[in-house]
């Protein structure tokens, strides 16, 4: 399957458990299986997306298009993100 | 490109052609309003079913154009994509690709969108399209669209598309007209909507659909949709369904597939992107944000701020729990009394109607009985069913299963998981049927397996007899009976956690699921559909009761019956001499080790009809005359089993049987009508075999410890 290629790894992309509540990202990077990578993107979740982290820890609350999405946070932990803007912690 | 309809693909039937009712089909992604749309498209004119082979909820209704024609209208399940994950999922796909015998291709098919979302929503309608047929769009939720301050032009998205597009707000019934008006058109135009598949698989694309056309013969359009899934998503059997590929398209997709890894093409991910960025286009021109759109938390925000929060969420939670159960435990009660009225006077026209006999008997005391035995808890499944309604059309029970996930990831089940179990607790029956939108096959048949654990109300009598048996004085604080009720319901919760985990682990080992759910806004519930959804749950019920069940109990009517023994001896003797009585001596070796005796055994053997029978066939056996009155019998019944006593003349049964046997019903699987429903939703007797060998297992295991110890420490 397309897994991560290595050259879209960047050492300052978070995981989306990571980024801070209320904190902006871009997601940058899938990790995991295809059928995941399919699914998430299917949901909104596609390279280059912005999604805003409203609040979680174990059990991640975010926002894409305008639209809640809750994700466990083995699959946050999943999708790497740029941070654009937000509060830090 | 450009997806300008051939000829030779044109509808079979549309609007004007008499030969057939022509047949839309109803898509949408999940809480976009579907529902409530086909009610107010179909009024009470549905029939709900099931797909064959699958057990998918088939919801087929008729509605009416605007000159009077009837049409027919599938409301297929909820999907965020064709490239299906769920059996629900994989049934819209087949029927919009006409994969399925049992259900005609549709000739037209109306998009539902959530118009406040309409990014994510268009994904689904952008693939739809591509299937070339005529399609109607409907944007649902306008009203809310504009309040969150979106702007969306209508008209220029129809123009775009060059499809009908309807705003609409079917809660409230606007927009409804327009839409039966385009649906009445005779023509429907094909979108004109273009969008480029990226370079670096428009060559696969091609190749795939060239064969997919000669090889597996698709029509053309379908090829070119269907090419698109299989790149779509990556498991090609899945794609395929149940129509396989044929060799060489496996090929050519295989031999892509490699050199897109060598060369370290995401062909998945480009494509799926190519879709959002072409909607990302499409949007841009059509919806403008009025206004601050991030200008404070909404309505929903302020709400989740509590329903989600990691202590609140639980407070809230656990108090929609207990209101729940509630009202299922007290509001059930007199209802539960007119059906057993109702029941008693159907049983008086039976008997005043046929003469006294094999006949009488067979009907009233195998027949009517046995299905007044499983109606008796309709009340308590529609209240159940109400409260499941209100809680999903609020919205709520997304974030339900959102709090429930962090505990169910600790067994290895998610949020998902939490529905079917909490069904569970009034009949496992629906909560089994509940596991469909369960997405992993595995968490599907983990929580099938483990459901039938969940105290269900027909464990409620025997645990009610048996607790009055071991502490039958006032004197015993109220608590204390409350305490053991709950134990019970403890036992079975963590049975089925205990065991959930253990599949988990070894039988049905996978990779720890990712939950990923959409938490809709907030919304005030629509009444009149969580009414008929409950109307309808229960009707499925009731036809269970009036087939399978009815078979059933007629089956354990003439094992309790026969042989017949002479007229002279009483029913206690005729009930001991039957295949039943029979039964319990057969397998008292088997029970004596958990201390209980063949009179118990026929109980357990009886309880196979329905758990509460045990009470039932406790009466007969201890020889207990019926007054009418519940209390009266219950009270009589615990007298009755409190004075019985094994040929030794000590007491059978003592606070250590009644607990044990309290815990054997707890553990074991005795209803044969759960196992009839997991062997349909499993498709075979593998797992109910199965589930009936290992919960019984435990059960017996667990039941041997607790009387054992029991017994060695002198209770």
């Amino acid at each position: 399957m397309p897994d991560s290629t290595p050259e879209r790894h960047r050492p300052h992309d978070l995981p989306l458990c990571q980024l801070p509540a209320g904190g902006i990202g871009r997601v940058m990077n899938l990790q995991g299986d295809a059928a995941f990578c399919q699914r998430v993107r299917e949901m909104g979740f596609g390279e280059k997306a912005l999604v805003t982290k409203v609040s979680g820890n174990s059990t991640i609350l975010c926002q894409v298009n305008g639209c809640r999405i809750a994700l466990s946070h083995q699959a946050a932990s999943q999708i790497l993100v740029e941070q654009v803007t937000g509060r830090l912690r | 490109m450009s997806s300008k309809l051939p000829s030779h693909i044109a509808p079979a039937a549309t609007p004007g052609t008499p030969s057939r009712q022509p047949v839309y089909a109803l898509v949408g992604n999940p809480n976009c309003g579907k529902s409530t749309l086909f009610n107010a498209l179909t009024g009470l004119k549905q029939k709900v079913g099931n797909y064959p082979g699958v057990t998918v909820e088939r919801k087929v209704g008729t509605a009416y154009t605007q000159h009077g024609h009837p049409l027919t209208l599938i409301d297929l399940p909820g999907t965020y994509s064709l490239a299906a994950r769920s059996p629900d999922e994989a049934v819209t796909r087949d029927v919009l690709l006409g994969r399925r015998a049992d259900t005609a291709m549709p000739d037209r098919i109306v998009c539902i969108v959530d118009a406040t979302n309409l990014e994510r929503n268009l994904y689904l309608v952008h693939q739809i399209l591509d299937l070339g047929r005529p399609v109607i769009l409907v944007l649902n939720m306008m009203d809310l669209a504009r309040a969150a301050g979106l702007d969306i032009r209508v008209a220029r998205l129809e123009k775009e598309l060059g499809i009908p597009v309807i705003a609409c707000e079917a809660s409230k019934g606007t927009g409804i007209i327009d839409l039966k008006l385009a649906m009445s058109r005779p023509e429907l135009p094909l979108s004109r909507h273009a969008w480029t598949v990226p370079a670096a698989i428009a060559t696969a694309v091609s190749e795939l659909q060239a064969s997919l056309q000669d090889n597996d013969k698709k029509p053309p359009l379908i090829a070119r949709a269907e090419a698109l899934l299989l790149l779509t998503d990556q498991d090609s059997v899945r794609v395929a369904g149940s129509t396989p590929l044929s060799a060489r398209t496996e090929e050519i997709l295989r031999g892509w597939e490699k050199r897109w890894e060598t060369e370290g093409t995401d062909w998945a991910g480009v494509l799926v992107n190519a879709r959002y960025d072409a909607i990302g286009e499409l949007t841009a021109e059509v919806v403008h944000t009025a206004g601050d759109l991030a200008a404070g938390p909404s309505a929903s925000d302020r709400i989740d701020s509590v329903a989600t929060h990691p202590v609140w969420g639980w407070v809230v939670l656990g108090s929609i729990m207990a209101v729940m159960f509630l009202s299922i435990f007290t509001f059930a009660g007199v209802p539960m009394g007119w059906i057993e009225g109702l029941m008693a006077t159907v049983s008086g026209w039976v008997s005043a109607l046929l003469p006294e006999g094999e006949l009488h008997d067979l009907i009233i005391d195998g027949g009517l009985a046995g299905i007044e035995g499983v109606i008796i808890f309709l009340p308590q499944i529609l209240i159940l069913f109400l409260f499941i309604g209100l809680l999903e059309s609020t919205g709520y029970m997304a974030r339900a299963a959102f709090i429930m996930d962090r505990l169910m990831s600790k067994v290895g089940l998610n949020g998902r998981s939490f529905i079917p179990l909490l069904s569970s607790y009034a009949c496992a029956i629906p909560g089994i049927m509940a596991a469909r939108t369960i997405e992993q096959p595995k968490d599907r048949l983990v929580t099938i397996l483990v459901a039938p654990f969940m105290s269900c109300s027909a464990r409620l009598p025997v645990y009610l007899l048996l607790i009055a048996a071991i502490m039958p004085t006032d004197e015993v604080p109220i608590g204390t009976k409350v305490g053991l009720m709950l134990l019970m319901y403890a036992l079975g919760t963590f049975g089925a956690f205990g065991f959930a985990w253990l599949f988990k682990k070894t039988l049905l080992r996978g990779a720890p699921p990712l939950m990923i759910m959409e938490l809709p806004p907030y919304r005030l519930p629509r009444l009149r559909d969580v009414f008929m959804q409950m109307v309808e749950r229960g009707g499925l019920f009731i036809k269970r009761a009036g087939t399978v069940i009815f078979a059933l109990s007629v089956v354990l009517w003439f094992l309790a019956s026969y042989p017949k023994v002479p007229d002279d001896q009483n029913d206690t003797d005729a009930l001991a001499h039957s295949y039943a009585g029979r039964a319990g001596h057969v397998i008292e070796p088997a029970i004596a080790p958990l201390g209980f005796d063949w009179r118990i055994g026929i109980g357990l053997v009886q309880s196979l009809a329905a758990r509460e029978v045990f009470n039932s066939a406790m009466s007969v056996i201890f020889a207990v005359e019926e007054t009418g009155d519940e209390d009266a019998d219950t009270g009589h019944l615990r007298d009755a089993i409190r004075a019985a006593e094994r040929p030794d003349g000590t007491p059978l049964f003592t606070p250590l049987i009644c607990l044990n046997l309290m815990i054997f019903y707890v553990f074991s699987m005795q209803c044969i009508s759960t196992l009839a429903v997991v062997k349909r939703e499993t498709n075979g007797w593998k797992w109910p075999l199965f589930q009936l060998g290992y919960m019984t297992g435990f059960a017996w295991l667990v039941c041997l410890g607790v009387y054992q110890v029991g017994t060695a420490l002198g209770f």
